[in-house]
């Protein structure tokens, strides 16, 4: 093979003469990491923004329930608070995977950095996977300061079978960022209504996979015909049952154990080539870096 | 040579050049003028992104439909869910209470996110110097820029009234209609003072997205959107009556729902809105002007 064509090759792909070898691929993916955890601690205020506005969250439908179920306090509700607590914790992992790997292409968009960034011969896609990690480590963070400080509140809330559930946590947030990825590549397409579109997301998942709230508190129209056809519910329910340590509301462990296990390892390669085949498209069209 | 007239003239430009005006010097006109561009300008934009206008009228819903599910589940029923509701609140008319709290916190929401994000986009994409240097004063674009948020969370607020009370099954016509409406519109006024103090803020912190989301939910904690504020201990108590969204939500539902009100009578919350229509946007536009000059001495307005 004659150098220029193997050069035209590589030059073709965007990489110039970068070796794309697995040990550049893990550098990209650290320095990048890296450059996400220095912008993040260059904003202080978001850190504590994210903290208080978990528990606020948390504490503004712990008073809502209150009207609701005549009690004159909090305590003593710690099996409603664990369905709460436990299926918000699922939600903001999703709610977080969506906003930073989704929407932070959008920022460099905006920014005009988008295509900068895809200039340099660096891998894509792990420059995209980058952009969770650092706010993942902090998300755990503040799930376990959510879960002690609503336990502080109703005087203890049950935690049991902490390290099955820990898996379906790990299985849960690999299928979620497949979500992410995909919605990332629709972000290239919808551009400004992806901020609302990931909203809609948000909400949707809140209500259809029962997130704040028991599954048999839905309409059973709603739970046979929607919930029961979407994975995340079964990632909430899973994860909730065991921490709570009583029998799923969809299905039996084992059934929705293999339905979170599937969604964890389909999501991220569905994902993947969704979000190449729109990338491309938006490179064909040159309206990659317009919003 | 030196003349009285000569060293007047001089002071003249030296007062309208200090405003960054140049030698410009727009009647009420121009300056009217320069609002409705912003308005046209920014409903031109929003208008061709008619997904974001159908999410915002579907989110209050949302927001109502978290509590009334989970209430329900935890009563046990929508009878016992009533009764008890009715002793906590004293309206067995959850879901109509729980829509205009999450209706209304729309609104509120709205007016914060579109003058914090506005700003915080002008920044982004290098804009907000330009619009340092046109002719005009800074109150104008503002007041275009915020009069475009009210009409865009009306908007917002009204398809979502009826959209949710076609859903959850009331009837928002059941109360006094136009005592709520009064309610609205006088809290607005108040609304545009917090979103000129909301917008001096995110100047200086910059970081808008994280700002906005937690003020979301520190306004929708402070004005009670699914409970009355008395549930609070004293001094938040007092901090969630003393914020306008709360005097307002609270009147809506006092007219709508037939409530006592939380201090008292619908009147003493009008004409404590009224109070705080009139200082809040004065106090709101002098702190953005503060911070501006400010930021203006030391970064400069465009860094982010």
């Amino acid at each position: 093979m004659n150098p220029p064509a193997a050069a035209t090759v590589t030059a073709h792909r965007g990489f110039g003469l970068a070796d794309l070898s697995f040990r550049q691929r893990l550098g990209t993916f650290y320095d990048m990491s890296k450059k996400q955890i220095i912008e993040f601690s260059r904003y202080p205020i978001a850190f504590v923004a994210i903290f208080v506005q978990i528990f606020l969250i948390i504490v503004m439908f712990m008073f809502a329930t209150l009207a609701f179920s005549g009690a004159s306090g909090t305590a003593g509700q710690g099996q409603l608070a664990g369905v709460m607590v436990y299926g918000f914790l699922v939600s903001m992992f999703l709610s977080f995977t969506l906003w930073e790997v989704g929407f932070s292409v959008r920022e460099e968009q905006i920014r005009g950095t988008l295509e900068s960034l895809y200039l340099s011969p660096a891998n894509k896609f792990n420059n995209l996977m980058s952009r969770i990690f650092a706010i993942l480590l902090f998300a755990g963070v503040m799930c376990v300061a959510a879960v002690v400080f609503v336990g502080a509140m109703v005087g203890g809330m049950p935690l049991e079978n902490v390290a099955f559930a820990l898996l379906v946590l790990a299985l849960s947030i690999s299928g979620f960022l497949g979500i992410g990825v995909i919605f990332a590549g629709v972000t290239l397409k919808l551009k400004e209504t992806a901020q609302f579109l990931v909203s809609f997301l948000q909400f949707f998942f809140m209500i259809f996979s029962a997130v704040f709230f028991p599954f048999s508190a839905l309409p059973a129209v709603l739970r046979e015909n929607i919930s029961r056809y979407l994975p995340v519910s079964y990632n909430v329910d899973l994860f909730r049952s065991l921490l709570i340590n009583r029998p799923p509301e969809l299905m039996s462990v084992a059934s929705e154990f293999y339905i979170v296990v599937a969604f964890g390892i389909v999501s991220p390669i569905v994902g993947y080539f969704v979000y190449r085949w729109i990338e491309r498209q938006a490179r064909a069209a040159g309206t990659l870096g317009e919003y | 040579m030196w003349t009285p007239a000569r060293s007047l003239w001089r002071g003249r430009v030296g007062e309208v050049v200090s405003h960054g005006l140049g030698l410009a010097q727009p009647g009420w006109r121009a300056n009217l003028e320069v609002v409705g561009t912003v308005i046209v300008a920014r409903l031109k934009i929003v208008a061709r992104y008619k997904g974001v206008l159908l999410m915002e009228a579907f989110l209050p819903i949302v927001f109502a439909a978290l509590p009334i599910l989970l209430g329900v589940s935890i009563a046990g029923g929508p009878e016992n869910a009533a009764t008890n509701f009715l002793n906590a609140t004293g309206t067995e008319n959850y879901a109509l209470y729980m829509l205009i709290g999450a209706s209304t916190f729309m609104v509120v929401s709205l007016m914060l996110w579109l003058v914090g994000y506005w700003l915080r986009r002008e920044q982004e994409s290098g804009t907000l110097e330009a619009l340092y240097l046109v002719p005009t004063r800074r109150i104008y674009i503002l007041a275009g820029v915020t009069t475009y948020a009210m009409i865009r969370s009306l908007m917002a607020f009204l398809i979502a009234i009826i959209l949710g009370s076609l859903i959850f099954g009331v009837n928002p016509f059941s109360g006094n209609v136009l005592m709520a409406i009064a309610f609205l519109g006088i809290g607005l006024l108040p609304m545009w003072g917090i979103s000129f103090l909301f917008g001096a803020f995110i100047m200086k912190v910059k970081e808008a997205n994280s700002v906005i989301s937690l003020m979301q939910w520190v306004v929708a904690f402070l004005m009670g959107v699914y409970f009355p504020v008395t549930v609070f201990p004293p001094l938040l108590r007092f901090f969630a009556l003393s914020f306008p969204p709360t005097v307002m939500t609270d009147g809506m539902r006092g007219s709508i729902l037939a409530l006592e009100t939380l201090y008292g009578g619908w009147y003493v919350n009008f004409a404590i809105l009224i109070a705080m229509a009139f200082i809040i946007p004065y106090l709101g536009y002098e702190t953005f002007l503060r911070m501006e000059r400010r930021i203006k001495r030391n970064e400069g307005v465009g860094q982010f």
